[in-house]
């Protein structure tokens, strides 16, 4: 795995970790994100279990662990946080975990002794250092009822969890950002019509997008977008049709 | 030797101890199919215990109905049905320890997976070129050393779930034996019991199967001891001679 640095002013930086963390093939490539500003950094979506050795290594070239003050899940699926128990190891003792108020009970499955902070519905913001505040903008139903993504209004980037989310070839990880939206859409199209469920949710979520000021989309895995890109993909996900797996309980028995 | 070597050789070295690791996942699993062997053997007693008091309470009536000639019978079944007390016994503290096995045993694996996952982030950070990494190796040092003490207190434990469940083996193997001879002292009360013989026969005859039964699943549940035992005690040492769950000091040599 590597770590990107997608921007940098001053303290201030997104960085990301990404790449095939050695895993022989058998989990799914994810991204994992830190923003950083002065002593003070969240991680987003610290990985699977698996991941751990190569996401922490990757990471400890560009930041020191013990600037790690927030660990954001954005939901509840186990290549976002299954190595939650991990990096409580490694992170500093007062390391606040943040994930919906719906999924607290449930991450108490994957790590008992984890006190996790809620993350009300409406969602919350976050300030790392003097001047950045990240917020944490609603995406429910985008795949998880109750779920997540980072908004930073001074780098312009917005964490997007699964949405943008590509499931690419191995070769086409050696890039970081879409270079071109549309040979990309088919490694998103299955992904985005069968793990989206519920148009309601994506139409709000759209609408609430399009009013932040994104210059970079960075989903969890695969590629991010950037500039026009970013256009792009909110006009061709407010089109698509979603909810495929619905299809199946139709089906005659 | 230059630095980029050493490190190579150190991250060899950590997926070595993941492999290793592996390994010894597999021992504890072994481990585990071991007691669920005793476990399933246990099993049938609950319902060996209940054909044994069953047989006990018809004898004692017939014994009833021989009158003097049934005294010596009456006291034997008194004896047989705390004998099933004594089952029944061990087979309440089996079910404990059963439930306790089986969480510990998850909880030893998942703490050993976690483990080698440590270990081997402390390899690829020392294999990696990472200049911010002090607080992270420090942190993860302390978890080993953490996790390693909690490991090797958590196979303490099994191995003395282990031993209790030989402790269990040995009073069923007790009570097959004061059984058998029941059935026997039966047997030949049966001798001089008149137009009763056939009845106590009959009721030795069947004591003596279920003896046969009771016998049979012991001896599958102490080869399963035995072999739990085994492997406790190569866990038991290879825990106390640090290399349990992989050699830390190791990695770090080079």
């Amino acid at each position: 795995m590597k770590c990107v640095t997608m921007f940098r002013q001053g303290s201030h930086r997104w960085l990301a970790v990404t790449g095939d963390p050695g895993s022989g093939g058998k989990a799914v490539d994810t991204n994992q994100f830190v923003v950083a500003a002065g002593n003070s950094g969240m991680l987003l979506d610290p990985g699977g279990i698996e991941v751990f050795p190569a996401a922490l290594s990757a990471l400890t070239q560009e930041i020191d662990i013990d600037d790690i003050h927030y660990i954001l899940l954005s939901h509840q699926d186990p290549d976002v946080g299954s190595a939650l128990p991990l990096w409580r190891r490694v992170c500093r003792p007062d390391v606040t975990l943040l994930v919906s108020s719906l999924w607290t009970g449930f991450y108490a499955h994957v790590d008992a002794a984890a006190e996790i902070t809620p993350i009300p519905d409406e969602g919350t913001r976050v300030k790392l250092g003097e001047d950045v505040t990240l917020q944490l903008v609603p995406a429910h139903y985008l795949h998880s009822a109750g779920n997540f993504h980072v908004y930073d209004p001074e780098a312009r980037i917005l964490f997007s969890g699964d949405v943008g989310a590509a499931l690419l070839p191995k070769q086409a990880l050696d890039t970081f950002y879409v270079t071109d939206f549309a040979h990309h859409i088919p490694y998103m199209e299955g992904f985005h019509r069968r793990w989206m469920g519920s148009p309601a949710a994506r139409d709000a979520w759209v609408s609430l997008v399009s009013r932040l000021d994104v210059k970079v989309m960075a989903p969890q895995h695969g590629l991010a977008m950037r500039g026009d890109d970013v256009k792009r993909f909110l006009d061709w996900f407010a089109k698509l049709e979603l909810g495929s797996g619905v299809a199946a309980m139709r089906a005659e028995r | 030797m230059g630095k980029g070597e050493v490190a190579v050789g150190q991250e060899s070295r950590a997926n070595e101890n993941f492999d290793g690791a592996s390994r010894i996942e597999a021992r504890i699993g072994a481990l585990l199919g071991d007691c669920i062997q005793v476990f399933r053997a246990f099993s049938e007693l609950a319902e060996l215990a209940e054909n044994l008091r069953i047989l006990s309470l018809n004898a004692e009536l017939a014994a009833g109905r021989a009158g003097d000639k049934g005294r010596a019978v009456r006291a034997l079944t008194q004896y047989t049905r705390e004998l099933v007390n004594r089952l029944a016994q061990v087979q309440t503290e089996t079910a404990g320890l059963m439930s306790h096995t089986y969480g510990l045993t998850a909880a030893i694996l998942r703490e050993h997976h976690q483990h080698a996952l440590i270990e081997r982030a402390v390899g690829a950070i020392t294999a990696g070129s990472g200049t911010m990494a002090d607080s992270a190796s420090r942190r993860l040092e302390e978890a080993s050393v953490a996790m390693t003490g909690t490991l090797a207190r958590s196979v303490e434990r099994m191995v003395e779930y282990i031993e209790r469940m030989s402790a269990r083996t040995r009073a069923v193997a007790e009570v097959v034996s004061a059984s058998d001879s029941i059935a026997t002292n039966i047997a030949i009360e049966a001798v001089g019991a008149g137009l009763h013989e056939a009845e106590f026969r009959t009721v030795a005859d069947t004591m003596r199967r279920y003896v046969e039964e009771l016998r049979t699943i012991m001896e599958q549940a102490g080869a399963a001891v035995r072999s739990a035992v085994d492997k406790g005690v190569a866990l038991q040492r290879i825990n106390r001679s640090g290399r349990m769950p992989a050699a830390r000091q190791g990695v770090l040599e080079a």
